[in-house]
Order: structure tokens, then C-alpha cells, then sequence
């Protein structure tokens, strides 16, 4: 996938991906976005799973910084450390709506939501989509370009159209 | 005397298949909604096995597997983590397997037959 392509259809975008091709899709993107500054927001692997997966596919993740929200919830982890901000929980909203303010502050070019299919887990649609709306608004008032992730299943139609209004474009992978 | 297998899933359809395929390898098999169920159908039961689903909604996966004692518990979960995590988490003391989703059928009969030690 051209990211750069699909950036000119707006900075903030929905990409919806077969659950088949999200592995591929990940690291495609991440390939595009190497040696370049991301906050990149995981919510089903740890961050030291991602940066295994990028850097084994040759994605110089030096300029990364993750928001993880999985690895509290498996074991004891700091706040933070070098490179990553450590969220108690993908149900954790606000925490990690504050955790992308901070990085964004910080002026990244990118930012990475991986995925929105994840929050429907704990959350409810109207909390997600308000979270989302939130996380939208914090992309572009940095003047970053903003990608979220979500599966292109029938359980997330509903979250997908409610999205399509937060967002510049929705691109179907 | 069949072993017992409890499965801690939020998603009906993941319990569905696991049950079914444990149960055709012949264990008793029950199941919990999420982690707090599991902490307090566990007492209840005999157990020789946990699978444990990571992302479920309620009390954190850390915190319900502390509580947890006496029972082996084997991650069944989509959740990747690295080789150095995956290996240092099988170092606490009653975390017997990682079992990453989706799993193969005869793979996930092998290796619960290995944590109860049939």
C-alpha cells in the first residue's frame, strides 16, 4: 500500500483491512514510515513484539514511540520508558487519549492507531467513537497525518460508519 | 478420572471451538466470561488447567493470574508478545504455555495434553 498516495485523500485516515492481509498490512506501512518520527499506538501486541516484527522486516524504528497498552495488563511494567508510554489497558480511554496528547506534543509527523478493532473488546461503540473523535482531533491540531486500523469485519460495520464521519477518508485495503 | 480444562473467554464462539475440541480429546471442560468468573468459579472446582484469554474486559489478566494459585495457567490469546517476553512470562511460577490464536486444532489438543501432563 501507498501511504503516501492514500495521505493525499486527507491527514486522517480510516484504513479498514481484511483480517487475512492485517499482519502484511502492518508491516507495509511501517516499511513506508521507517526512519521516520511515529507514535505508534498498540493495542494487541506489546510494544517489544512490534519493534521485533519491524525490525526483523529491516524498519528502522529509531524514531518510533510506542503508546502500548497491552503489556500492564500481562505484567509489571514502569510508565515509561525509552521509547514507549505503557497505557494499564486497551479499556483505559482516557489514559491513553492523555498519553497521545504528550507524544503529540512532541511533534510527530505520524500517528499510528493499531487497532480500533481492539477497543471494541472492552468498550462500547458510542465511548469508541467519542474516544476516536478525540484522538482525530488531537492528529490534526499537531498538523500530523493519523491512521487507525480496523479490521474489515461484519462486527465492526456499525463503528466503521460511525468513524467515517471523525475521519478525512475511509480506504478499504 | 478425565482431567479438568476451564477456559476463560469473553467470546462465546473462541469457547465454543476450544470446548469442542478439548472435549473430543476427552477432558472435562468448563468455562468463565472473563477473569473475575474464573477467580470465583475456580475455588469451586477442581481444575487442572486454566486457558486464559488475555484481552477480556474487567479485572486485568495480571492481576487475576496472581490470585491464582495452585493451578496451571496457560495463555490462549491473540495478544503477540516478543521471544523475550513470551519467554520470561513462562518463568512465573504457575504459567505453563503461551498459546498464540489462531491456533491449530491438533497443536493446541498437543499442548494441553503436555501442561496437565497426560
Amino acid at each position: 500500500m501507498d501511504i503516501n498516495a492514500a495521505l493525499l485523500k486527507g491527514k486522517v485516515l480510516l484504513l479498514v483491512v481484511p483480517s487475512a492481509s492485517y499482519g502484511e498490512l502492518e508491516v507495509q506501512v511501517a516499511r513506508e514510515l521507517s526512519g521516520k518520527n511515529v507514535c505508534y499506538v498498540t493495542l494487541n501486541k506489546t510494544h517489544q513484539a512490534m519493534r521485533e516484527i519491524f525490525e526483523k522486516e529491516g524498519v528502522d524504528t529509531h524514531g518510533f514511540v510506542f503508546v502500548d497498552a497491552i503489556s500492564k495488563t500481562i505484567r509489571r511494567v514502569p510508565d515509561q520508558t525509552d521509547g514507549c508510554y505503557f497505557a494499564s489497558s486497551p479499556s483505559a480511554l482516557t489514559e491513553i487519549s492523555i498519553l497521545v496528547s504528550k507524544c503529540m506534543r512532541h511533534g510527530f509527523r505520524y500517528l499510528v492507531f493499531d487497532s480500533l478493532t481492539s477497543l471494541l473488546v472492552y468498550q462500547d461503540r458510542a465511548p469508541v467513537a467519542r474516544f476516536i473523535s478525540n484522538i482525530a482531533t488531537q492528529a490534526r491540531a499537531s498538523d500530523s497525518d493519523a491512521l487507525f486500523y480496523t479490521l474489515d469485519i461484519e462486527s465492526q460495520t456499525s463503528l466503521i460508519k460511525e468513524c467515517s464521519m471523525m475521519v478525512d477518508a475511509v480506504v478499504k485495503v | 478420572m478425565a482431567k479438568t480444562i476451564m477456559i476463560v473467554d469473553d467470546e462465546p464462539d473462541n469457547v465454543t471451538t476450544v470446548r469442542a475440541v478439548l472435549s473430543k480429546a476427552g477432558y472435562k471442560v468448563l468455562d468463565a466470561k472473563n477473569g473475575d468468573d474464573c477467580l470465583r468459579k475456580l475455588p469451586k472446582q477442581n481444575v487442572d488447567l486454566v486457558l486464559m484469554d488475555i484481552m477480556m474486559p474487567g479485572t486485568p489478566v495480571r492481576e487475576v493470574v496472581e490470585k491464582i494459585k495452585g493451578t496451571k495457567i496457560a495463555y490462549l490469546s491473540v495478544v503477540r508478545l516478543s521471544e523475550a517476553e513470551r519467554e520470561e512470562l513462562l518463568k512465573s511460577k504457575n504459567i505453563v504455555d503461551f498459546i498464540q490464536k489462531p491456533f491449530d486444532i491438533d497443536d493446541l489438543a498437543a499442548r494441553v495434553k503436555k501442561a496437565v501432563g497426560d
